[in-house]
């Protein structure tokens, strides 16, 4: 087709990809994940349907709680529209609102994001909230150096800390394919997603094991709309950081090139698909393992650092 | 003459295979018949060196290599000598077949390693010795013992990995000058000279002097040296001390010789003065402290390749010839004094020296040839010691380095403070001049003829090598010198 | 370095092959059990078969196809199996937690790597048309071995240690001394073989002697 979306059209749609794509991704891998159990599952439409009731219900607030826990959702919500304005998500060039940030940036304002409903949990005063938003806090902090030592790679892979410049490099010729530095990181990369978005073997989403809760159990205290806020919020964290690993380490294929609508509109199927290729393979890491003991899990990030660490290692001499 | 060379490698091998199966009293017999006929060969082989290296196949001997082939034949047909008196026929059939079998495989390695015509069959050679030995020095099956095998086979299997790197970084670098596919013999390197590249050849000598140098006992490389020493039945320990440390000092030689004309010898030297003169000093320290017979034959051991090291270090022909004439005393020197700190412990049934005392009116024949063997180890005249080291140490005029010869000096003299209180207290003071009460007091007499004869033949080496070593020795030991340089 | 500065294919895959097995050691140092330490051993023998594949392949040498062959009859059949019979002799499961806990020992396990890589890296040695990564790596992988064989207070992992450290030799070798005889290689492995067994009598000898494989006991020689 020789039609061609403004390019604020695309950003725009990047953000609106992101933001309606997000529940039917976490659809279609609760879906997937039931069917290799051997159950029949939820409807992939599911969560719209979540969605829809919680914003219709009436919502709650703990005595002494006060204006953040209110505004976190919101804020947190607002930080998850904007990274989709920094990554490459449907296209391999750069767009106006792009250059706002690195991909650093893009990490500061996902941790912002935490920061804030980590507060909000830590406000309630109830106790398996704080407990959630202590643990998160500290395991945040162990991914720190990991994430920071992915992003050396990419920045030294690819000359510039773009992450539209990464996904090109990494598509010009097969022999960046098989860079240890690129594998290695591509790998600590998907450690350090499952760690973020909370699956197993770090936690279990399928159960509500206080006890073994890090991420969920910080919006315990919220309801109705604010819950819908948040919840809303994590399944679209959950899309962005599959669509970072997919379109700066593994699979940069399929974004747009151009600005016309048939490569665009390819981009964002394509993209659908593999956010639910990375969501298969999740699932099935799901039910091959078991969640790791508390204590463990920063060994389980300490590998995750050893791995970005030999990423970086291995660029100094010419052979990465 | 390459007929000498292929005779040496096969017949200990042999001896050893058919000690496994044959009735304990020929295995003794062809033991014994090896160690002798290995070493007239070794000394006849001397002949045939002196033209010019003897060659066959992947078997090469130089007169630096007669060197240590005839200290460790010297020892390994002492050592069977002194077996045969040890291990009493009445004793356990399958520990005399270890035992021998064991002792044979043992010194056959050992005298295949100077004879091996390239840098990875050495190692080879090397590591055959020291599984072989680790596994002698276990053949008691004490929990000491035990423990003092796995101590020497780990710290020497890794030094070892580093000198296994160290032969692979020697044929990169010989990759540049022969191309990618050679043999790495003595021979191609040694010609080399100087066009080998720098980078990887340093690299390649630390590696070796670190990784051989475990097995020389160096300093502070050297932990598992007491151990397997004490704990070793006496012939093993013999043989490890008087021989087996020199074999991996020729190693060291041989990397020495190949590095040198690419490091210069400033590099070289400075690398190995360190080595020996810590070695040195923390071995003449720990001698003083001793109280075990024999863990203080260790140490003399690591002081005496201490001085061996500082020789290489001079680098000057006047030193290396030192460096190579006191291989072969320390060789007869140390051997003599485990065969007569064995009869020692033997008779008296401990090896604590508080408790030994008044040897001389024990042991008619082996306690004065002990007092002269450790006499001979710290360096007194008319024995073959004090010439190497005063070769030594007048080697160094030559170099730079004053200070060194005066840590020499110094370390030597607290070694013979050390032994020489241990030689006073067992063997010359009586049980009441000493005031001890309850110690042993066996019978006067000598165990056994078999373990009294190798000490004689070991003190009369010493005296000629002291007094008056043959024109052809000295011949030969200066060619050897002047190939390292 | 931009996009222009990758590496060929080959010396990707085989830094990648490299790398592989100092995750492999890093692995050994953190397991506990006896058994998986073996499997790890084996495992990792084999990735530097599959190393010597790739560049008996790359350099059309059917030399190097042997020697692959023969490591993995070797080290990856014949060692676990003898290790795993001393093991299952001596009756014990757990190695123990060496003298130091798993998080220090990785911490020091990565300062030597890293010491070991640069030190060797500097060098600047290049083979094949490879660059000097591989044999920084093959560096770090045997400082990590030593860590291992240091830190580690029961005879198995010890020798399992000593056994690694031979592969990142291998692996070293196979990268600049590809063109060694296939006779001297062949020398290296059955020395190895016999090493193994001697390593497996001594342990047997300390198990009989000490009554367990721990080595945090032997105390009895000092000074």
């Amino acid at each position: 087709m020789g039609l061609e979306i403004a390019a604020s059209g695309v950003q725009a749609l990047q953000v609106a990809t992101v933001a309606l794509g997000a529940p039917w991704v976490s659809g279609v891998i609760a879906r997937v994940e039931a069917v290799v159990q051997g159950r029949h599952g939820p409807r992939i439409l599911q969560p719209y349907y979540d969605l829809i009731k919680l914003f219709g219900k009436e919502s709650l607030r703990p005595a002494g709680a006060g204006a953040i826990f209110l505004i976190a959702p919101f804020v947190a919500f607002a930080c998850y529209l904007t990274v989709p304005l920094l990554i490459p998500i449907l296209t391999t060039f750069g767009l106006p609102l792009g250059s706002m940030g690195d991909i650093l940036g893009g990490a500061f304002v996902l941790a912002l994001a935490a920061f804030f409903v980590s507060v909000a949990a830590a406000e309630t005063g109830a106790p398996y909230a704080q407990l959630g938003a202590s643990r998160t806090t500290t395991f945040s902090a162990l991914t720190e150096p990991v994430l920071l030592f992915v992003i050396f790679t990419v920045g030294l892979l690819s000359g510039t800390d773009l992450p539209y410049k990464m996904a090109e490099t990494v598509t010009s010729s097969a022999s960046q394919l098989v860079r240890p530095a690129h594998l290695l990181a591509s790998v600590a990369m998907f450690l350090v997603v499952l760690v973020e978005t909370g699956r197993i073997p770090v936690e279990s989403h399928r159960s509500t094991n206080e006890l073994g809760m890090i991420e969920h159990a910080r919006t315990l205290e919220h309801s109705g709309p604010y819950l819908a806020l948040l919840t809303w919020g994590s399944q679209m964290k959950q899309m962005i950081l599959y669509a970072l690993l997919l379109n700066v380490f593994v699979l940069p294929w399929g974004l747009a090139s151009d600005r016309a609508a048939g490569s665009v509109v390819w981009a964002i199927v394509s993209l659908l698909l593999k956010c639910v290729a990375v969501g298969v393979v999740v699932t099935a890491i799901d039910n091959s393992f078991s969640k790791l003991r508390l204590f463990k899990i920063t060994e389980f990030i300490a590998a995750a650092f050893l791995l970005a660490v030999i990423a970086v290692l291995t660029l100094y001499l010419g052979g990465g | 003459m390459a007929a000498l060379l292929i005779i040496i490698v096969i017949v200990p091998l042999v001896a050893g295979c058919l000690a496994f199966v044959v009735p304990t009293r020929l295995a003794r017999l062809i033991t014994f018949v090896s160690g002798l006929s290995c070493l007239a060969l070794a000394v006849a082989l001397g002949v045939g060196v002196h033209v010019g290296p003897v060659t066959f196949g992947f078997l090469r001997a130089d007169a630096l290599s007669w060197v240590f082939l005839v200290a460790t034949a010297f020892v390994y047909a002492t050592a069977v000598t002194y077996a045969i008196g040890y291990q009493s026929p009445a004793s356990a059939t399958s520990y005399q077949h270890r035992l021998f079998a064991g002792l044979n495989i043992f010194g056959w390695a050992m005298l295949c390693a100077p004879l091996v015509n390239g840098l990875a069959l050495l190692w080879v050679a090397i590591e055959v010795t020291t599984v072989v030995s680790a596994l002698l020095v276990a053949v008691d099956r004490t929990p000491r013992a035990s423990e003092a095998a796995w101590k020497y086979v780990i710290i020497a299997s890794a030094g070892l990995g580093i000198a296994l790197f160290a032969t692979i970084l020697v044929y990169q670098a010989g990759t540049q000058v022969f191309g990618e596919s050679y043999d790495l013999t003595l021979t191609q390197m040694i010609g080399a000279g100087s066009h080998l590249p720098v980078a990887p050849i340093r690299l390649a000598f630390l590696l070796a002097v670190l990784g051989f140098g475990t097995k020389v006992g160096l300093v502070p490389v050297h932990t598992w040296l007491p151990d397997a020493h004490t704990e070793a039945p006496t012939p093993v320990s013999a043989m490890l001390s008087g021989s087996l440390l020199a074999v991996s000092a020729y190693a060291v030689l041989r990397y020495v010789q190949i590095c040198r004309p690419v490091l210069g010898a400033e590099f070289t030297g400075a690398v190995l003065m360190i080595f020996g003169v810590i070695s040195l000093l923390v071995a003449a320290f720990s001698i003083m402290l001793q109280r075990d017979l024999k863990r203080l034959l260790a140490y003399s051991s690591i002081e005496h390749m201490g001085i061996v090291c500082l020789g290489i270090s001079f680098g000057t022909p006047l030193a290396l010839a030192g460096v190579l004439l006191h291989v072969l005393a320390h060789a007869a020197a140390k051997g003599n004094a485990f065969y007569g700190a064995g009869v020692v412990m033997h008779a008296y049934g401990t090896k604590d020296i508080d408790r030994i005392h008044g040897g001389l009116d024990v042991l008619p024949w082996t306690a004065p040839l002990f007092v002269c063997t450790i006499f001979a180890l710290c360096g007194m005249p008319p024995f073959g010691m004090v010439r190497s080291e005063f070769m030594i140490i007048a080697g160094s005029v030559g170099s730079t380095t004053r200070i060194v010869a005066i840590v020499v000096l110094l370390g030597s003299t607290v070694a013979f403070l050390g032994l020489a209180r241990v030689v006073t207290r067992t063997m010359f003071l009586t049980a009441s001049v000493a005031g001890a009460v309850d110690a042993p007091s066996p019978r006067r007499g000598e165990p056994s003829a078999w373990m009294v004869a190798p000490m004689l033949a070991g003190l009369a080496v010493l005296v000629v090598l002291g007094l008056h070593p043959p024109a052809a020795l000295t011949d030969l030991l200066s060619q050897a010198a002047g190939e390292l340089m | 370095m931009g996009p222009d500065g990758a590496p060929s294919v080959l010396n990707g895959t085989v830094d990648t092959i490299a790398v592989v097995v100092l995750l492999a050691e890093f692995a050994m140092l953190r397991s506990t059990l006896l058994r998986s330490q073996i499997r790890l051993y084996a495992a990792q023998s084999f990735v530097v078969a599959v190393l010597a594949a790739v560049l008996a392949f790359a350099d059309n040498s059917y030399e190097l196809l042997i020697l692959a062959a023969l490591s993995i009859g070797l080290k990856v059949i014949a060692v676990p199996v003898v290790m795993s019979r001393t093991v299952r002799r001596a009756g014990a499961d757990v190695a123990g937690a060496g003298s130091l806990r798993a998080a220090s020992s990785a911490l020091i396990a990565l300062v030597a790597a890293g010491f070991g890589f640069f030190a060797v890296g500097r060098l600047g040695l290049q083979a094949h048309g490879l660059s000097p990564t591989v044999l920084a790596v093959a560096g770090a992988i045997i400082m990590v071995a030593f860590v291992l064989m240091t830190v580690r207070t029961d005879v198995v992992s010890q020798s399992v240690g000593f056994f690694s450290l031979e592969n990142g030799v291998s692996v070293a070798s196979l990268v600049v001394a590809a063109g060694m005889p296939l006779i001297l290689e062949v020398a290296f492995l059955f020395d190895l073989l016999v090493a193994v067994v001697v390593f497996g009598v001594l342990i047997r000898v300390h198990h009989a002697e000490q009554g367990s494989l721990s080595t945090s006991d032997i105390t009895a020689l000092r000074g």
